[in-house]
C-alpha cells in the first residue's frame, strides 16, 4: 500500500532532521552549536520517541563528533553529524579524515560567520574554508531542499564510484530557523531510493576484516583517486538528482540551476538562501524588459566547471555574489568569483566577470542590494565596461 | 620439524605476525603479545600512532585509526555501530600513548569515561613523546630528562588512573609487562565487563629512558618493586592492590636509567619520600571504596 507524502510547516533544522530520519541514519555523534542545535535536539527527540533507531553519541566537542561519525561509518553504520562556524574550525583535523579514508558520512554545515568578525548569523566562510579537503558541498536554498539533499547526499556519497563525504550546507537562521511548508516523502519510497549502506572497501568485523590498501600505494596516487572520485561525482550528482525528481517530483537541476537564462545577456550567480531573493529581483527586472538571468550554484565541490563555461559562452557579463571573504586573494575577489574565473579562462571570448560581496557576518541581503547588483551587471553587459570589478555592496551607495 | 616450520606453526596460532618495527628492547612487542593473547580473536583495534602501536603493524586483527590526537573517539563510534548492528560480542580495544591519553586527548578520554562507552581504553605509557624523539608529556615523571626538559622535568606525573577512577567507570587497572599473569588476568577481566574500562600500562623504553635494550623487563619489574608503578585495580570503586612487593629503594630503579643520571642525592631522597607517602595512602585504601 502506497502512502501519500505529508506536508508540514517546519523550520529548516527540523527539515534536516526529517532528512536524517528518512535516510535511516544509524549513528549520530554531535556537539551543540548555534544555529545547528535545533537539528540535533530534534534528532534526540526522534530517537527518544522511537521514531529513529539510531545510536546518538553526545560528544564533548566537534573534533570528536566527526571522528566518531567517521569511525562508525568505517564500522558499517550510516553516520551523521552537523556543525557550524567555530565548530567546523575546531574539527578541522577530523574534516580531512573521511575524504582520505573514503568514508561517505554526511555532515550538515549550518552556515554561520566565524568569530571574531562574525556573530551568530550566516555567511559561507565556514563551509568554503573546507573546499580543499575532499568533501562534496551542496548549498541549499530552503528547508525542502535541505531535506531532499540529505537523502540525496547518502546516495551520492555511498555510490562506489564516489565514496566521499557530503556536506549539505544551509544558512543559519535564514534557512535553519525559518518555517516553510516542507513535503515529507514517504519512508517506503525513500527506502526504495536509498538502499542500506554497505561499503565495499571496509569491514571491521573480525571474521572478515577488510580495509583499503592505502599503504600499498603512493600518496599521490591515493590523492589522485580522491580527485577522480570528485570528477565522477558530477555525473552521480546529476543522476541521483534526476532520479529523485522522477520519484518525488522535485528536481534541483543537479550541479547548477539556471533561472531565466535562455536569452540572458547578464547573469547573477548566487549560492544558498540568497537565490530565493535573487529570483524575485530577476522577475522584476525581466518585467522591465531587462535580459538578466540567475545561476544558482548548487554544488560548489566538485565545482561545475563545464556548466559555468557553457553559460560563459552565451552571456556578456557574469556577476558572482560572494557571501564570504578571502583576505588578500587575487584581485581582492571572493572565493566563488576566483573559481569562476578559472572556469572561464579557457574560453576564446570571455564575458566580463564582476564580484559582489554581500551578507558578510550575517547581515541581511536585501532586494535593493540585489537590484543594485543586477543593474550593475546589466550595465557592464551593455557598455562592455564595469563600474567596478569588485564591490563591497554594503559599503556602496546603491543605484536608484 | 625444522626450526622455520616450528616458527610458522607458532605464528599460525598467534595474533601477531613475526617481525616488527619497534626499537630493540621495546616493551611494546611484549605488551602487544600479552594483550592480544588475553583479548582473543573477536577483537577490533582502534588507535592512531602511539609508539608501540605504530611499530606493531603486524597484528592479525581489524584495525582502524586516524592520528594520535584521536584517542577513544573512534572507538566510541565503532562501539555505537556494533551496538546498532547487534554485534556487541566484539571487543573494541582502543590503544594510545601517554601523550594522547594524558595530554592532547585527555578531554576525549574523560568524555568516553563519562558516557561509559562500551570499549576498553588502554594507555601504553612510555612516559614521553617517544615517536617524535623523546619530548616531555604530562605523564613524564618528576626529574626525568627529555629533549624538552634538558635539566629534568620540574613537575610531577599526572595520575591518570586515579583521575579516571573518579569518573566512576566500572573497571580500571594498572599493568606491567614484568608481570604477565597479572596483566593478562586483568585484561581478561576487563573483557567480560561492559561499559568503559581503562588499562594503564607503563612500558619501559630503552631509547628514551636511556638503558640497555636487554634490561627492559628488569626496569619494568623494578618500577613495581620500588612502588613507583604500583599494580592495582579499581572495580566498582573498590581499590585492590594486586601486587604488594617488598619495597626496594627508588635509587635501584632510577640509577639504571640515563634519563635520571643528573639527579642529586637530595632529589632522589625527595622522590623516595613521595613514593613512600603514596604507598602508605594506597595501603590505607586497599580493599576500600575510593570513589570520593
Amino acid at each position: 500500500m502506497s502512502r501519500m507524502p505529508m506536508t508540514k510547516v517546519m523550520e529548516g533544522n527540523e527539515a534536516a532532521a526529517y532528512g536524517v530520519k528518512l535516510s535511516r541514519v544509524e549513528v549520530i555523534a554531535a556537539y551543540p552549536i548555534t544555529p545547528q542545535t535545533e537539528l540535533i535536539s530534534t534528532l534526540a527527540s526522534m530517537i527518544a520517541r522511537g521514531e529513529l533507531k539510531a545510536e546518538y553519541i553526545k560528544v564533548e566537542g566537534e573534533h570528536t563528533a566527526l571522528a566518531a561519525t567517521a569511525a562508525a561509518s568505517a564500522a558499517g553504520a550510516r553516520a551523521f553529524t552537523a556543525s557550524a562556524a567555530q565548530g567546523i574550525v575546531y574539527m578541522e583535523e577530523s574534516i580531512w579524515m573521511p575524504p582520505g579514508m573514503r568514508l561517505p558520512v554526511v555532515m550538515c554545515i549550518v552556515n554561520r560567520a566565524i568569530a571574531p568578525l562574525g556573530g551568530l548569523r550566516p555567511d559561507h566562510n565556514d563551509s568554503l574554508l573546507q573546499r580543499d579537503t575532499g568533501w562534496i558541498q551542496i548549498y541549499c536554498e530552503n528547508g525542502q531542499e535541505v531535506l531532499d539533499t540529505i537523502i540525496q547526499a547518502y546516495r551520492i556519497g555511498e555510490d562506489k564510484r564516489v565514496y566521499l563525504p557530503v556536506a549539505p550546507c544551509y544558512e543559519g537562521y535564514v534557512v535553519s530557523a525559518t518555517a516553510t511548508p516542507v513535503e515529507i516523502p514517504d519512508q517506503e519510497e525513500v527506502d526504495d531510493f536509498l538502499p542500506p549502506y554497505k561499503h565495499e572497501m571496509y569491514s571491521l568485523y573480525p571474521e572478515n576484516p577488510r580495509s583499503p590498501p592505502r599503504l600499498m600505494r603512493s600518496i599521490a596516487e591515493a590523492r589522485y583517486e580522491v580527485q577522480q572520485a570528485m570528477e565522477r561525482a558530477k555525473k552521480v550528482i546529476e543522476e541521483v538528482d534526476r532520479e529523485y525528481g522522477e520519484r518525488f517530483g522535485r528536481y534541483y537541476d543537479g550541479m547548477v540551476e539556471q533561472y531565466r537564462c535562455e536569452d540572458a545577456e547578464a547573469v547573477m550567480v548566487t549560492m544558498g538562501s540568497i537565490t530565493g531573493t535573487a529570483r524575485d529581483v530577476v522577475d522584476e527586472l525581466r518585467e522591465e524588459g531587462k535580459k538578466i538571468g540567475l545561476v544558482k550554484l548548487r554544488v560548489f565541490r566538485p565545482f561545475p566547471t563545464e556548466e559555468i563555461q557553457e553559460i560563459g559562452k552565451r552571456v556578456r557579463a557574469i556577476g558572482f555574489v560572494d557571501r564570504n571573504t578571502s583576505y588578500g586573494a587575487v584581485a581582492g575577489c571572493g572565493i566563488g568569483c576566483i573559481e569562476t574565473a578559472r572556469a572561464l579562462y579557457p574560453l576564446d571570448e570571455h564575458p566580463l566577470l564582476l564580484n559582489y560581496f554581500v551578507g558578510l557576518g550575517g547581515s541581511d541581503v536585501t532586494i535593493p542590494q540585489l537590484r543594485h547588483i543586477a543593474k550593475r551587471i546589466l550595465k557592464a553587459a551593455e557598455t562592455g565596461k564595469p563600474v567596478k570589478d569588485v564591490e563591497w555592496v554594503e559599503l556602496e551607495k546603491l543605484e536608484e | 620439524m625444522s626450526l622455520v616450520e616450528k616458527f610458522e606453526e607458532h605464528y599460525k596460532e598467534k595474533l601477531v605476525r613475526p617481525g616488527n618495527g619497534c626499537c630493540p628492547g621495546c616493551g611494546g612487542s611484549l605488551a602487544w603479545r600479552m594483550l592480544l593473547e588475553a583479548l582473543g580473536k573477536n577483537t577490533v583495534l582502534y588507535g592512531g600512532a602511539p609508539c608501540a602501536g605504530c611499530a606493531m603493524r603486524v597484528i592479525k586483527l581489524p584495525r582502524f585509526g586516524f592520528h594520535f590526537s584521536f584517542v577513544g573517539d573512534g572507538a566510541s563510534g565503532i562501539a555505537a555501530a556494533f551496538k546498532v548492528k547487534g554485534r556487541e560480542d566484539i571487543t573494541v580495544f582502543s590503544s594510545a600513548g601517554d601523550g594522547g591519553v594524558g595530554d592532547i586527548s585527555f578531554g576525549k578520554v574523560s568524555a568516553c569515561a563519562e558516557r561509559n562507552d562500551n570499549f576498553i581504553q588502554c594507555c601504553i605509557d612510555n612516559e614521553a613523546y617517544m615517536n617524535t624523539g623523546i619530548q616531555k608529556s604530562g605523564l613524564t615523571p618528576y626529574g626525568a630528562w627529555t629533549t624538552t626538559t634538558p635539566t629534568g622535568k620540574k613537575s610531577k606525573k599526572k595520575m591518570i588512573p586515579m583521575i579516571l577512577a573518579q569518573h566512576r567507570i566500572p573497571y580500571l587497572a594498572t599493568l606491567s609487562i614484568a608481570y604477565p599473569q597479572d596483566l593478562m588476568k586483568k585484561v581478561r577481566k576487563a573483557k567480560e565487563i561492559r561499559g568503559f574500562r581503562y588499562l594503564h600500562l607503563v612500558m619501559p623504553c630503552p631509547t628514551g629512558w636511556r638503558f640497555p635494550a636487554s634490561k627492559t623487563v628488569e626496569v619494568a619489574r623494578l618500577a613495581v618493586q620500588t612502588w613507583i608503578w604500583p599494580l592495582y585495580e579499581v572495580e566498582k570503586g573498590i581499590l585492590r592492590l594486586t601486587m604488594k612487593p617488598k619495597q626496594r629503594p627508588v635509587e635501584d630503579y632510577l640509577r639504571l636509567q640515563g634519563r635520571f643520571r643528573h639527579l642529586t642525592e637530595d632529589e632522589i631522597a625527595e622522590i623516595q619520600r613521595s613514593v613512600d607517602e603514596e604507598k602508605e595512602r594506597l595501603l590505607e585504601r586497599d580493599g576500600k571504596n575510593i570513589w570520593l
